[in-house]
Order: C-alpha cells, then structure tokens, then sequence
C-alpha cells in the first residue's frame, strides 16, 4: 500500500479504506490525461484497480500516463461500451452513491490542480466540491474524503503562500487570483468543520478508519463473492427443516404481504460494498419459490432475481458462473412467459416506481396496463454478454466450450421471444416502448445469425418458433419467412436500417454484407459495401463497429477469391492481412507487443473485446489466400520490372515482397512444411517458369479442404497459376528471343493456342511487351532495340523524378495558399497530356502509366478500419 | 451466341431475347413508350397474330388513363372487333372537352397577356415582381397561373404535345412554386421530345439537369431516380439529333449520370456503348473519344455481371479479351440486335463500320504482320473489298502499314518511341511550371 502512494501524491496524505485507494489509483492514470471521466466508469473499475495498482506502478508513471493518453480515444470509447454492458448495474446505483462519486472526481481534479499547481482549476473544483458536500451531510459530519481533501488543499495552500514569498517569481494573473480566491474562502469554510480536521491532521490512518460502517449501513458481512459457490437447489435442499434466519440472528417469515418488502431491502442493500450476493439471491429464490400471488409480485420478485444473479458476474474478468447463468436464462424465459400471459401487465422503462410496501399497486383508473419498471431488452443483452463473456474464457478446444455453446440455442430462442414480446408492445402506442429497445433486440438477433452458415440458422430458427406457441406470430419476420436465413438476415438488417441510425445501422449492413459474403454472393456483397461509403467513415465508429467492419472486409475478400477474381480478393484483404496485425484486427486473439506499451487497463479491454472462438475466421486460410493471391500478381509483376532501377516503384504487396526476400537468402530450403513455405516455394517455381510445379506446391496446401468445393479452387488456381506463368516466362524470356512460336508457348503451357494469342495480344496492347504477332507465320516476334542502355533508363528515372519533384513543389505551394493559386489549374490538364504521351511511348510508357489492368480495377475498398493506423 | 441462349429456333428470337423495352417502360412517360410499341409492333410479320393482339393490347392498357379519347376509343374498338366504340368513349370525349373549355376560359386572360407587347416588355427576371407587377396592373391571380399548368398537363394528356409546351413554358415564367416549375420542366422536355423539337428539348434538358443537381442535392434517392429517368428519356435526342450526342455524351458520363446508369439501368450502357463506337470518327476531339472509349470498356467490364448483350459483349471480347474471333461473332449478333432496337436502328450499319474500323485498329495494333486474305474473312468482306478498305484505312488514319500484294500481306510498322523523345517528354513541361510556380510564390 505505501509503496503503491510513493508513485502517486507527494503531499503526504496516507489511507487505507478501499474506497481511497481506488481513487487514488485512478487519479495517477489521468494526471495526463486530465479529464473527468464520468463517476460510473471508475465504480465499475473499482474491482479491478484492486488487482491492478501492484507492479506496474513503480515503472513510474510518466511512461504509463504517456501511453494511455495516446491510447486515450480508444479507451473512451471502449468504456462508453462498457458502461452500457454494466446497465444493469448503474441502473440501480442509489442517488446518494452517486453523489458520493460525483464527489470523488471532483477531489481527485482538485488534487490534479494541485500536481500542476492550477488554481484556477482548484478555485472552481472546491467551489463544486462545497455545493455537493452539503448534499451529502448527514448531521454536522461530512464525508470523509470530503474533510481530507480540504485538509490537504488547506496544507497545500498554506504551502503555496509560503513559497510564494520566499521567491519573487510571479504567478500568472488568473492562478493568483485563483489562489486568493481558495484562500479567503478555504478558512471560512474549515472552521465549520474544524474538529474533524482536527481529528485528520491528528492521526490521517485512524481517521480514514473510523466507523468506515457508517457509508454502509446494511453490510451483512464480510463475504465476498469468491466464497465458494454452491449451487442453488442443493442449498434450497440444506434449508429445508430449518427456519430461514437473516444475518442478525433473526427468524424470518416469508408470507405474501412481506414479499415487497423484502425485495425493497435487497434491493437498497445492492450494489453496496460486503453485502453476500449469494445470500440474497437464496432468499429471493425462496420468495419466488414459497409466495409470488399476484403477477406483480412474481414479475418483480423475478426481475430483482435476474438482476442480483448478474451481479455475480459484475465487474472484473470473472465471468459469471455458470449455473448461474442457466438459472437467469431459466428466469428470464419464465418472466416472458409471464409477462406473454398477463397482457395487462407490462414492464417499460422508465415507468413510475410503485410505492408498494403497504398495498398492491392496481391498475390505475382509466388505464389498460399496469406498468412496473425495468427492461427486459437490458437482460437479455446482459444474458447475451455474460454468455460471450464465459465462452471468450473457456479454452475453446476443450469440450467444455461445446457443452457451453450449446446454450447459445436457449439464449437465441430467449432473444426471440424478447422480440416478439417487445413487437406486441409496440402495437399499443399509449406505452410510448422507445424504438431504440426494439433496434437493440433486432441487433442482439442479427448479432446471432450473420456469421453462420444458412443452414445453421434455419435449425436455429425452427428451434426458435416451436418454442412459442402456434398462433403467435412476428410482424417484423413472419412464421412463414423464417425458412430461408437469407431473407431473414436481409429483413432483420433492412429493418435496422430504416428505423435506426449511427452505428446500429452501420452494423445492420455489416452483417447483411457478411452473410452475404459467406454465401457465395460477392457482387451483390461488394456492391452494398460500395454504396455503404462505410469505408469512409468507417475510423468514427466504435472499436467493435471497426471489429465487425474488418471482419466483414476479410469475408468479402475470401468470397472474391472463391470465384477467382484474384485481383480483388488481393485488393480486399490488403488492408487487413498486409498489416500484420489480423489477429488483432480481427479481434481473433491478442499480439504480443514488443515493446511493452500496453497498460493492463489496456490489456483487458483487448481480452473483452476478443470474440469467442466459434466465430473466428480461420487465420491460417486467410494468409493461405492472401499469399497466393498475392503471389499471382506479384511474380508477374517482379519478372515485368526485371532489373530496372525503379523496381521499388510498383509493389502490390510488402509483407509478400519481404517474405520471399527472406526465403531467398535461406542457402538451404528443405521441403516445404507450413502454407508459408509452400506458397514460398511455388512463386520460385513460377518465377523459373516451372508452373507445374507451382502448381503442385500450391495444390499440395491442405488447408484449402477447409473451402467448400476445394476441387473447383484449386482447377482455378491451376488455370491462374497457368496463365501467369506464360507472363512471368514472357518477361523474363523476351530478351532472349527473337521469335516465338505461339505453338510452342501453347503446348509449354497447355493452353490451346488462342488462349495464348489472346494473353501476348491484351500484353502487347498494354504494352507490357516490346513484341508483335504475325499472324501468317503465328508467331511472336519481339521487337529490338527496346532494351535500354543503362544511361538511357537512367536518364528515365532522372526525367521521372524531375517531373515528380515539381509536382510536389506545386502540391506544397497549394496547401500553403490554401489551393487559392488558380495558377495550378492547368495542371490537370497536363498532366492528362504528359500521361497520354507516355503511354504512345514504348517501354518506359508502361512504366509511367501504371498497369492499365490494375487501374480498370476500379472498384476497391480502401482506407479500411485501423489500416491507416497501421500504415501511419 | 445462338447456342447460348435457349429455345433459339429461328434467328429472329434471339435478338428479341435482347429487347429492352419492359426494362425501358418503367423509366418512361406513357407517351413515350407508345412510339416504342408501335415499333414493335412494325417489326412482326404476318403470321404472328397472337403477338399483335398482345401488343394492341398493351397499347391499349397504355392510354387508357390518357385522354387521348378517340384514339383509345378506336383501340378498343380493334381489340374487342367492335365497329362502334361503346357509348362511355362519347361521355368521356365530351368531359375532355369540356374540361378543355373550362381551362381555357380560365387562361385565356393571362394568355392574352402574355401576347401583348407591353405586358410582355414590363416583365423582369424577378418572378415574384413579376406577378405582383402582374397582380397590381392586371388582376392576375396565382390560381390563373396554376390553372396554366393543370390547362398543360391536360393538353399534354390529349395528345397536344406543342400546345402543352407552350403552356408549361409561360407558367414557368411566371410560378414561383419551386415545385410544380421543376414539374413543368420535365413536361416540356417531354412534350419537345414527342414533337421531336430537339433543340429546344436539348435546353430543357440541361435545365432537368440542373434542377436535379442542386434541387435534391441532400436527397440521393430522389436524385439517383431522377438522374435514372432523365437518362432515358435523353435516349430519344441521343440517337435522333447529331448534334445532340456529344453534349449528352458528356452528360452520361458525368460521374452522377456514370453512377446511376452503372446502379440503376445497366441496361442503357448498349446504348452508350453505341453511341461511343459510332462517335468514332465524328467526334471533334480524339482525345475526348479516345477517354470516352476507355470508360466504357471499364464500366462494361465492371458491370459484365449485371448486364450482357452482343453489343456489350462485342467491346469485352475485343478490348478486354482480346480476341477477335469472338468479337468478330458477337459482331454479327450484335447487328441484329441493332437492327430490332427502336433506338438503334437507324445506326445499325454506323455501328457495324465503326467497329470493324475498332477492330482493325486494334489487330493492327498488336501484329506486326496480317494475311489479307484473313483480314478479309474478318472484316466480312471480299478480297478486293477488303484491300480497298484497307487502303482507305491507311490513307484516313495514317497508319504506318504497307500492302505486300505479292505475299498477299498487310505489313505494319511499329516504330519504337526512341527514349530520347521520352526525356524530352517528360521534362517538357518543367521549365514552364516552374516559372508558374515562382510567380505564385512571388505574390
């Protein structure tokens, strides 16, 4: 603990209640950062910053300050999402434990005022910080934290004077008048509480200590939750033959009337430090199991379950356990159940709390319903993340994950009947059901099926609908739709997106062009990509967003190669594979970093936003693909620049070009043994020509059994490999040859002759080649005097840079002026000219225009999530 | 082709697997598609009976809801083998007209305004001053103005193409209701349309443009359909009015129209793909062709998954496969298609010459020597055609080639750019844009 407060605060304050502790900790993080994070964030830290606050904290905090700031958008972000998983928790969070957190941000501003000797900064935090306090007295005491913090502010003014004296520096206008401000008003204010201050200065740690129980009235005991767990029925069986007793002792009597009240005392006592969760849970068990009459009763009494059963898993890295987890699911459908059968019963957010400890709330005069609070949509995503929370835990090659993955049927089948409960809530527009609840539902349920194949789905569907009774039906995807996955993935997204925004309707066509992507549609895949402009804007969206955008991107990749467009399929998954980084950026596990920049704080959030083993796409496959992808393009291209002094210029992709740099300067290579080789070792055999055996290396990758319909990848794989073969072995050999008989060519590469004409007649045109057909005698005859002296292709490269300097001159100009100078207008112009004469021109024509194939490519995505981080 | 496609029995169905006109229709003014059926229905022979009637009877379902009265009435009468139309085409004959009256009685005002010299002199380019000029002088209501527009719109409807546009024209001068003038726009454009009145269809159709542009620019649906439509009806000056193409051209391949043929009508790229081809040698600025070309054969690549006829076929074997045998045969089915095509008929044997000259220059292009004997097989003509051709070719293109009649060859000449003319080239314009560039940092 003091090793922990030598890093942090220097002005000698000392603690030991938890609660100090764990602002402290999270004051040192933001001393750079200097922001107010809201007072949620750091209860839900709370737990953590236990564990957190021990090693790292003597690398001093410079190093780590500067790291999280850089990190800082990220995290925000990241922990907006978090706040929405804990809803459950903030929800119920009372007033008071909330101005007690308002309190304690302010505190920590004020002692950051103080590190950077601000006081404009603390002038305005203490007056915030008197305007709470008065909130929060009980009695003449005020809090604690409170009377330390003035304490303090009060040393360190006094100090701050002093110093001020003894050098003449001046402080700047509005510190000093912040200064004044804080002096006049600070001894004021102390002599109100003076005796408590007293009591601080006397002995800080007693202080701290004293009657710490007074903050939390209803501590039952000191229990934890990592007392161990005993499942739930076998305790119910311990209980039976003995009278329930409460922590004090007493005998309790459940009975109908005393339900409400219970619950209200379990209710308050929540979310409050020491109070056994388990226990409570057992007792509410019992009340659900012995008394609930009336629907309210039951419908309440289930909610306040499900909600302390979350709690378990709250906060922290432990994931919920599990019988847990299966005793809400269990809850949850029979609060549906209820709440499908009682339709007089209803429960809404933000309806009126029914004062309800004397008598049962009615329906009101005048009014069909009777509305109690809450939200079913939150328990259910809660149910959804815990889930994904424990899968993301357990070690997926075991059976265990199996076994769990088989609640995802339940979970999808809850999922559904929240949707149809919340659609028949919709019909009646009186109870005002928000459309932003309905989104999230729809959102939970696409979430479910967008990456699984269809007939996955369909079972998961047939699953869904047996479950609900026969005349129930959904207006948003009928009964008669749900066969086919495919329309039901297009209704669920087209639906997000007429009636949502932002990111949930970025996510609707993610998942849309995803399952679209897995099923063998590319085109129509690509095409909603395009018109998404999602790759514009894709960099403001949340971590998870770019996650699934990523995801998406490599799917759409993966597709395009299955039909052979090599091209695009390289295109596409340029951005993610060429990084380096797909395992992070696709959330599929996470990088060892080099250096270690990485906070824990980081570190977790990295684990939670990891997704479960089941939905990963395989990685291995993906780098197969890339690299022979990119391999076809490559090796043609390396042959075609040859050993001209801008080589560097063009290259399609690096990781490829440094992987067979690497493999080069091996001076053994055995036989190859993972896919890297094996690609590795197929573009040296179609770089000699020999694409046969290219062939046979690449068609020896096991990994392509994982594609369905492997035999058809690999014909066109063999077709690919063929053809850019007969270019590599033209670029490499034309300087040889005089002619060529197209014959010869065809049988060297067993492809019929117009095949061949067809391939040397589109090079010729792009003039990739100095040759020409002649068609009496069909050969190729190969023009002379194109090679150029190592002068002439100097002078080229000399000439190019000129140009390419002035360019930039002119690009620079014209950011200064803020491209005001007309002047620059006509260089459009010429620069369409200069382009056009190069390509009349010979060899260096190529060279200048770029590949005409690559740029009828047209459509490419570009500027993928984290990408240009990547490349930045 | 004909062994691609199914059920050809004869050569007349295959094109007719091509016919555009149901995925035309919906972008069109029934006006308009009726020129288009008649067309049709000129082009079946004797025997097909059946296909007649269903024509008629498109026709018929066509202008119903027009007010076109005797002529429907007629219709009718030949579909059902009626000799006289039944009574409700007199009652609605006599609605039309009296409704015509009425209108005109409520025009006729302002329309005799309109002629009048001085009224006509007072008027500004400020339409509101305008009609508060024409309030305070002439009692002119606004309900006067809009009965102009209602007068046009049922003029139109009956068939009085050159009337409704007069009347649309002085209701635009004079509305201010953004609305209904770009409602207006779009029916004078159609009423010069069906006159055939290019000219003045040209300006209203810049003016369609326009509105489109900067009216619904923060409405991308509203203007993708729009654009959609325009394109099409921009069809009938395109291939009707010479001097029409080039601006259109320009106009279909702005990126917004580029884009909306591309997601919206892929279909209307034969149409542009012909109009490019037969450009060719009309075309002021080679330039200007020479690009027009390369994005054509861009978008057909890319759209290759979306749409194919011949035509577009045609461009994808020649100038992306780069085989010749296959263009050469979509060439001739793509003739026929032409042929049956209401647009393109007139352009068939254009079309046809424009890409033999295509494919020539291409083969010419990349061999170095060709047997003329086989360029005459190609070319689908005789041998001494062929040669005229040729020579005609070499003279008009200043194609470095030869004829060796001996070998009976055509020997092409490809000289290699040397590299000093590279250097020259590139560095040409250095001097100049630096100069440029001193004076900008000077100021």
């Amino acid at each position: 603990m003091s090793r922990f407060f030598r890093g942090g605060d220097d002005s000698s304050t000392d603690s030991s209640s938890e609660e100090e502790e764990v602002y402290t900790s999270e004051e040192e993080e933001e001393k750079v950062q200097a922001e107010d994070e809201s007072s949620s964030e750091e209860e839900s830290d709370e737990e953590e910053s236990d564990e957190e606050s021990s090693s790292d904290e003597e690398e001093g905090t410079k190093k780590k300050g500067a790291s999280r700031f850089l990190q800082s958008d990220d995290e925000s972000e990241e922990e907006e999402e978090e706040q929405s998983d804990d809803e459950a928790t903030t929800k119920v969070k009372s007033a008071k434990d909330k101005r007690f957190d308002e309190l304690e941000s302010t505190i920590s501003q004020i002692q950051n005022g103080q590190k950077i000797n601000d006081w404009s900064l603390i002038a305005n935090e203490f007056d915030k910080l008197n305007r709470q306090v008065v909130k929060l007295q009980d009695g003449s005491k005020a809090p604690k934290s409170y009377i330390k913090a003035i304490a303090d502010l009060e040393d360190f003014m006094n100090e701050t004077l002093a110093k001020q004296k003894v050098t003449p520096k001046k402080m700047n206008a509005t510190n000093a008048r912040g200064l004044n401000a804080v002096k006049q008003r600070i001894r004021k204010n102390n002599k109100e509480y003076q005796t408590q201050i007293d009591a601080y200065r006397k002995d800080a740690d007693a202080f701290m200590e004293s009657d710490d129980e007074v903050a939390a009235p209803k501590v039952v005991s000191k229990v934890r939750f990592e007392a161990p767990v005993v499942s739930a029925e076998q305790q119910e069986e311990d209980d039976k033959g003995f009278s329930t007793v409460d922590s004090r002792g007493k005998v309790v009597q459940y009975t109908p009337e005393s339900i409400l009240k219970h619950l209200r005392a379990i209710i308050e006592s929540r979310g409050k430090k020491n109070t056994d969760r388990l226990e409570q849970i057992k007792v509410m068990e019992t009340l659900n199991k012995v008394v609930p009459i009336t629907p309210y009763q039951k419908i309440r009494v289930l909610q306040t379950l499900i909600s302390a059963r979350f709690d378990l898993g709250a906060g922290g890295a432990a994931q919920m356990p599990l019988d847990q987890w299966k005793a809400a699911e269990r809850d949850l459908a029979s609060l549906l159940e209820i709440l499908e059968k009682e339709k007089d019963h209803v429960v809404v957010e933000g309806a009126e709390e029914w004062d309800d400890d004397d008598k049962l709330p009615t329906i009101p005069e005048g009014e069909k319903y009777l509305k109690v609070p809450g939200s079913v949509v939150s328990l259910i995503e809660r149910l959804d993340d815990e889930l994904t929370r424990s899968l993301q835990a357990i070690d997926p090659h075991t059976s265990e994950y199996i076994d769990r993955l088989t609640d995802e049927g339940s979970l999808y089948n809850t999922i559904f009947r929240g949707l149809l409960y919340y659609e028949h809530l919709r019909k009646d527009a009186s109870l005002e059901v928000p459309q932003e609840s309905l989104n999230r539902i729809i959102q939970r349920r696409l979430d479910h099926v967008y990456y699984k194949p269809a007939q996955v789905v369909k079972i998961l569907e047939e699953n869904a609908w047996k479950q609900v009774s026969a005349e129930a039906d959904s207006e948003i995807t009928p009964r008669s739709q749900s066969g086919d996955a495919g329309k039901l993935i297009n209704i669920l997204s087209n639906y997000l997106f007429e009636n949502s925004e932002g990111i949930i309707r970025a996510r609707a066509m993610l998942c849309q062009i995803y399952f679209l992507a897995l099923h063998d549609e590319y085109y129509k895949s690509r095409d909603l990509m395009l018109t998404s402009h999602l790759q514009e804007t894709i960099a403001n969206f949340d971590i998870a967003t770019q996650i699934l955008y990523n995801r998406t991107l490599v799917q759409v990749g993966l597709c395009a190669f299955r039909k052979g467009l090599v091209y695009d399929a390289q295109n596409t998954l340029q951005e993610i594979c060429g990084s380096g980084r797909q395992k992070e950026l696709l959330a599929q596990g996470v990088m060892i970093q080099r250096y270690s920049q990485v906070t824990p704080e980081q570190e977790r959030l990295e684990k939670q936003r990891q997704l479960p083993f089941h939905m990963h796409i395989n990685l291995e496959l993906l780098e197969c693909v890339y690299l022979t992808c990119s391999m076809l393009l490559e090796i043609p291209l390396l042959a075609q620049t040859g050993s001209s002094p801008d080589v560097k210029k063009r290259i399609i992709s690096k990781t490829y070009r440094r992987m067979l740099e690497y493999h080069e300067r091996q001076i053994f290579t055995g036989p190859p043994e993972n896919t890297r080789d094996h690609v590795m070792q197929a573009s040296k055999a179609l770089a000699a020509g020999e694409w046969k055996k290219a062939t046979d290396f690449i068609h020896s990758i096991k990994i392509w059994d994982l594609m369905p319909n492997t035999e058809g990848i690999k014909t066109m794989l063999a077709k690919q490999i063929q053809e850019e073969g007969l270019r590599t072995y033209l670029f490499t050999y034309a300087p040889f040859y005089d002619t060529l008989a197209i014959a010869t060519l065809s049988s060297m590469f067993e492809l019929d002759s117009r095949k061949v004409s067809a391939v040397v007649s589109k090079m010729i045109s792009h003039e990739e080649l100095a040759a020409a057909l002649d068609q009496v005698t069909e050969t190729v005859i190969f023009r002379k005097g194109v090679e150029l002296s190592r002068l002439q292709s100097l002078a080229l490269t000399l000439s190019d840079k000129a140009s390419s300097l002035i360019e930039t001159n002119e690009r620079t100009l014209e950011q200064k002026t803020q491209g005001s100078a007309n002047a620059f207008s006509r260089k459009d112009n010429r620069g369409g000219g200069q382009r056009g004469g190069g390509q009349r021109g010979g060899r260096g024509g190529a060279r200048t225009g770029g590949n005409p194939q690559r740029q009828a490519g047209g459509t490419q995505f570009t500027g993928g999530a984290l990408g240009n981080a990547v490349r930045g | 082709m004909a062994s691609t496609s199914p059920a050809t029995t004869n050569g007349d169905v295959a094109p007719a697997n091509y016919d555009l006109v149901l995925k035309l229709a919906p972008h069109l003014d029934r006006h308009m598609i009726f020129p288009l059926l008649e067309f049709n229905a000129g082009r079946l022979k004797e025997d097909e009976t059946d296909k007649a009637r269903e024509i008629l009877a498109a026709k018929y379902a066509l202008l119903k809801k027009t007010n076109m009265t005797d002529y429907v009435a007629n219709l009718y009468c030949e579909l059902e083998g009626l000799k006289e139309p039944p009574a409700e085409y007199a009652e609605r004959r006599q609605k039309v007209f009296h409704q015509l009256e009425k209108y005109e009685q409520e025009t006729a005002k302002i329309t005799e305004l309109l002629q009048r010299d001085d009224v006509v002199n007072n008027l500004r380019s400020d339409k509101v001053a305008n009609l508060e000029f024409l309030k305070k002088e002439h009692d002119v209501t606004i309900d006067m103005v809009n009965a102009l527009y209602d007068f046009g719109q049922l003029q139109y409807s009956c068939g009085n193409y050159a009337d409704a546009s007069e009347l649309l024209y002085r209701f635009r001068v004079l509305s201010t209701d953004n609305d209904k003038v770009s409602y207006a726009t779009w029916g004078r454009l159609a009423c010069e349309i069906l006159t055939m009145n290019w000219e003045s269809a040209m300006e209203e159709l810049q003016k369609v443009r326009e509105s489109i542009d900067t009216r619904l620019a923060n409405n991308p649906l509203a203007q993708l359909q729009h654009r959609t439509e325009l394109v099409h009806w921009a069809l009938f000056p395109l291939f009707n009015y010479d001097k029409a193409r080039e601006p259109l051209l320009d106009l279909f391949f702005n990126a917004g129209f580029i884009n909306t043929i591309q997601a919206n009508s892929p279909w209307i790229l034969r149409y542009l793909t012909v109009a490019v081809i037969t450009n060719r040698g009309r075309a002021k600025n080679a330039g200007v062709h020479q690009k027009q070309m390369k994005d054509v054969v861009r978008i057909v690549k890319q759209e290759a998954y979306e749409y194919q006829d011949p035509i577009t076929r045609f461009v994808h074997a020649l100038c992306i496969d780069f085989d010749f045998e296959e263009a050469q045969q979509q060439l001739v089915l793509a003739e026929e298609v032409l042929r049956s095509d209401f647009f393109l008929l007139a352009h068939a044997d254009d079309f046809v010459d424009s890409a033999r000259h295509l494919i020539f220059e291409s083969y010419c292009k990349i061999h170095a020597r060709i047997s003329l004997k086989d360029l005459s097989a190609r070319l689908g003509l005789n041998n001494d055609d062929a040669e005229k051709w040729i020579v005609n070719l070499i003279r008009d293109t200043r194609l470095d080639a030869k004829i060796d009649y001996k070998e009976g060859t055509v020997v092409m000449n490809h000289p290699p750019s040397s590299v000093y003319q590279q250097v020259i080239e590139r560095t040409k314009g250095g001097f100049f844009r630096t100069q440029v560039l001193t004076a900008a940092v000077a100021r």
